[in-house]
């Protein structure tokens, strides 16, 4: 039994989570409609690679992934494109997104594919390829692009990998039943994921001990591989990355800072065996284990569903009841939040719909005023001021929640769950975060505008010092002239051999560009060769960026966005060239 | 039935609406009988059991012992007094009250519990009433609704009035209390003193005749005579244990303000607060221990002020000490917030306390300054914790 740490703060809410295990994870007849959203992840949107009315086999590229931080997307089934547009998606605020519908023919149809058993001889620089190209993201909420993660680049060494198997939110069982079922193909895609990483020192696999099945299912497997199934209390959140991190090594990930940069990667369990399935089996993330369960359903358990199949679907095979239903709560009942409607599709994050009736989760109490009773502080896992932060978030006060470390708050809710006065002070703090981030936005496009216009201004003025200068030296010329005829001569014989080299050195240079166009492709080349370079750093530091939730962001994603068109033009020019 | 009626009448509360002022009346008394309709559903979806209606009801049910036995203790004392001066009965209201439903006999519960009603009751209800004026008003004003803080909040101004006391100050306390002491800083949670202190304060420096420590609390009219602190101020720790034993100032069965007296009924309410982590432990082992230690240290000083003998068991149980320490030191808005300053925040307390009685000679009585004047200091405690872990956690690299 390795040693655990203990995280500050956390709390101990119901668990909930027997009701949706007494079944194993089951599977549904085929939806008619799939609707796939193109982005179901953090970083740039896929952009679709079909078009309405083709056909497509189960497991066929739809979308590619847009840049380095993204991933493509599959269809789920075999069927028909039948749309491209914008539907309501799995948000909080009820927007619209671009999505791909599929019509079902039913068949459920393969395309072909292939896995590789032998993963050990491939170069992990291959294997992270599938990854990328099954478009797999981290399955356990931020869906973050795993092929992103699992390349930290060569400056920082991975020593260990931590597998998060925590699932520390009540109700949810979507890990604890894959394990179960699966931990010999888990404990395969912990393995791939140990040879894309170059084989890490120290392979943990984090799990509380309210899942003692799960743990018992993992032991034979991991037996004499080097990976460790640690053991802890169970405490939400202990599934957070930072808050695992801790609890496993003792060690803290700095605010702003990456777990990379402490030479770990921390994976979800769910996500290991989408590894698996895409480097042994050959087949791309298309499904997911979703845990279906709330008193307001009949049957409470877990099912492995399509990728698009709409909340309605699933509801509607587990006799649901409508009115018995306070509200449809997509991921648990800490973090989740309340569906706008029941049509929304399931995405790569979903890991549980929650249908709970009102005695479960009655409506909420409205706010009351704040009495500064400090159990927020208590039961802030990152030992924030919660209700300093609310105050400073009322007051719109960025600088100062900013120095309260606004942005270390990994939205838990925590501090809601404990608040006597009811108030919803997670909902203030995503608020805030995303007002900072606007206004962020605002100033770096407003500083852009204030440095043109100086550098506009500088420019007219040093044209007009410049035209000042040249009258003065016609008039002194004229002076001159007026004064000694004779010079005249010389002065307008030098003017003319001036003028004449002048032109002699731009004909020289058109030239050029006409006789070498090998010259111009080399150069056009090279130029390429270079931008490619400059827009990978660029978009693995965007990665960072977005992973620490950083405030950098939208710069980082003008400079890509910049890098990326450069590019483009000088391959345009270089296929000119080429005609 | 009610229900319809409140859905009828409700549009003239609303914007417009003729009773559009009183919408803040009309909402508690709808959301106190009913669950509101309009509510957010956000996450955390789930909440723990602790909500601040059900706080604030407990700290109300908690001060119920002192209640209880504040108004038994006004009436034996009273009854003692009287039997001993050969008074037959109250006069006026109070009197017709008392022959209404009990005697004067103090070896009954009965009726020394009716006759502390007869003095405690009035001061609660005048409390209740004024103080309820100023919050539905400033509430109707301000478009938000009444507070179950205030059912705290005058429960223990009450309790910490002088039993003979005027019922117009008990009024012109409570106003000051809840308009200077609370409204004026924008309601519930955005006071930084304690409003029931704050109202006690004001008459107290306004009214000493009243309210100071000297002239003793006793609901018998003609009968003067020295508070515990007051005897140990003047005639030392000796003459103090003369005159009343420690266990009888533990129990509570001594003269003093209605609610103060008993040690013992406070520490069932303190266990209760406790249990349900309401009232903060740091705080009030921060308020015995400053208290202890700096008591301690002024035994070990010769004086001629017999104060400095006084032990801190003995400090501990007479005074408003055990009342201030549970039920105002723990006041949530007005203490400090981090954990480490909650403890020094006690710590303040339980030194002023212990300064203010024994070094100076004008307030025989310190609880209530002492943390009025540590509530001041909760920002800056708070400010100073915060900043000594920035700086931990910067030198730890």
């Amino acid at each position: 039994m390795s040693k655990t740490w203990v995280t500050p703060g956390g709390v101990h809410p119901p668990e909930n989570k027997h009701q949706s295990m007494t079944q194993p994870i089951g599977s549904l007849p085929i939806p008619e409609k799939l609707v796939i959203p193109l982005s179901q992840h953090i970083g740039a949107a896929a952009i679709p690679c079909i078009e309405v009315g083709q056909q497509v086999l189960k497991g066929q590229l739809i979308a590619e992934a847009a840049g380095a931080v993204s991933i493509p997307m599959h269809a789920p089934t075999s069927g028909t494109i039948s749309a491209i547009e914008h539907r309501p998606i799995a948000h909080a605020s009820g927007m619209l997104a671009p999505c791909i519908e599929i019509t079902s023919d039913g068949a459920d149809q393969w395309i072909e594919h292939q896995g590789i058993s032998d993963y050990e001889h491939i170069a992990p620089a291959k294997l992270l390829e599938i990854v990328a190209n099954a478009g797999i993201a981290g399955m356990g909420g931020a869906g973050f692009p795993s092929a992103v993660k699992l390349n930290p680049g060569r400056q920082r060494p991975i020593d260990t990998l931590i597998v998060n198997a925590t699932e520390c939110e009540p109700y949810i069982t979507a890990d604890d039943s894959a394990i179960r079922e699966r931990a010999g193909e888990i404990v395969e895609g912990i393995k791939i994921l140990s040879a894309i990483l170059n084989h890490p020192h120290n392979i943990l696999i984090g799990i509380e001990d309210n899942k003692p099945e799960a743990i018992a299912a993992l032991a034979p497997h991991v037996e004499g591989t080097g990976i460790s199934v640690v053991v802890f209390p169970t405490k939400y959140p202990s599934g957070g990355e930072k808050q695992l991190i801790y609890i496993l090594t003792g060690r803290e990930v700095p605010a702003g800072k990456l777990p990379a940069d402490l030479g770990m990667v921390c994976i979800n369990i769910g996500t290991t065996y989408a590894i698996k399935r895409a480097v042994m089996d050959g087949e791309p993330l298309i499904s997911r284990v979703t845990t279906v369960t709330g008193e307001a359903v009949a049957t409470q358990r877990n099912y492995d569903v399509l990728i698009g199949t709409p909340v309605s679907h699933l509801l509607a095979h587990n006799q649901f009841d409508q009115q018995a239903c306070s509200r449809v709560i997509m991921g648990g009942p800490m973090m989740g939040f309340t569906l706008p409607s029941a049509e929304v599709p399931v995405v790569k994050t979903t890991n549980c719909i929650l249908a709970p009736s009102y005695d479960e989760i009655p409506d909420d109490e409205p706010a009351q005023p704040c009495i500064r009773c400090g159990m927020c502080a208590e039961a802030c896992p990152v030992s924030l001021l919660p209700q300093q932060m609310f105050w400073y978030a009322q007051a719109q006060d960025h600088d100062r929640l900013q120095a309260h470390n606004l942005f270390d708050c990994i939205e838990c809710g925590a501090c809601s769950y404990v608040c006597p006065s009811n108030i919803p002070l997670v909902q203030y703090y995503r608020a805030a975060k995303g007002e900072i981030r606007k206004a962020h936005e605002e100033k770096v496009k407003a500083d852009h505008a204030r440095e043109r216009f100086e550098f506009h201004k500088a420019r007219i003025e040093q044209a007009e010092q410049e035209k000042e200068a040249k009258r003065a030296a016609r008039r002194d010329a004229a002076q001159q002239a007026k004064a000694s005829p004779g010079a005249v001569n010389s002065a307008a014989a030098n003017g003319s051999s001036s003028a004449a080299d002048i032109i002699a050195a731009a004909q020289a240079r058109a030239a050029a560009k006409q006789a070498s166009p090998e010259d111009q492709r080399a150069k056009l080349e090279r130029t390429i060769a270079a931008a490619e370079q400059r827009l990978q750093l660029a978009e693995q530091k965007l990665a960072e960026a977005v992973a620490s939730d950083s405030d950098k962001q939208p710069i980082l994603s003008a400079a890509v966005e910049n890098t990326r068109q450069k590019l483009e033009q000088a391959k345009s020019r270089l296929t000119e060239l080429a005609e | 039935m009610l229900r319809n009626l409140l859905d009828k009448l409700e549009p003239h509360f609303h914007k417009g609406g003729k009773w559009e002022k009183w919408y803040a009346l009309f909402e508690a008394i709808d959301t106190g009988l009913f669950k509101p309709a309009d509510v957010t559903k956000n996450s955390s979806h789930v909440r723990d059991g602790i909500d601040l209606k059900r706080v604030m009801i407990t700290v109300w049910l908690a001060t119920f012992p002192t209640m209880f036995f504040g108004m038994w203790n006004v009436g034996f004392q009273a009854n003692t007094i009287m039997a001993d001066m050969g008074m037959m009965a109250q006069d006026g209201g109070r009197g017709v009250f008392i022959a209404m439903l009990a005697g004067y006999d103090p070896t009954s519960i009965w009726d020394n519990l009716v006759h502390g009603a007869a003095y405690f009751l009035p001061i609660y209800m005048v409390t209740f009433i004024v103080g309820g004026f100023w919050e539905v008003l400033f509430a109707s004003i301000r478009g938000h609704e009444v507070n179950e803080g205030f059912f705290v909040t005058s429960v223990l101004f009450a309790l910490c009035c002088p039993p003979d006391l005027p019922l117009w100050m008990v009024a012109v306390g409570i106003s000051f209390g809840i308009v200077i002491g609370k409204e004026v800083f924008g309601g519930t949670g955005k006071n930084f003193l304690n409003p029931a202190l704050t109202g006690r304060a004001f008459l107290y420096f306004a009214y000493p005749a009243y309210m100071s420590g000297d002239a003793v609390w006793t609901a018998v009219d003609g009968y003067t005579g020295a508070t515990m602190l007051s005897v140990a101020a003047t005639a030392g720790v000796d003459a103090l244990e003369q005159s009343v034993t420690w266990t009888q100032a533990f129990l509570g069965t001594i003269q003093g303000s209605i609610g103060e007296t008993s040690t013992l009924a406070i520490l069932i309410g303190a266990v209760v607060l406790l249990v349900m982590r309401i009232a903060s432990w740091r705080i009030i082992s921060g308020v015995l221990v400053g208290s202890a230690l700096l008591s301690m240290l002024f035994n070990n000083i010769e004086s001629t002020n017999p104060m400095f003998a006084l032990p801190f068991y003995w400090h501990w149980v007479i005074g408003g000490f055990a009342f201030g320490a549970i039920f105002m030191a723990t006041d949530p808005v007005s203490a400090a917030m981090t954990n480490t300053g909650k403890f020094w925040f006690g710590m303040l307390i339980g030194v002023m306390v212990i300064l203010i009685r024994v070094v100076n000679p004008a307030f025989p009585e310190g609880m209530m300054l002492a943390i009025l004047f540590a509530n001041l200091f909760a920002p800056l405690i708070d400010h100073a914790v915060v900043q000594g872990n920035i700086k931990r956690r910067l030198a730890r690299g």
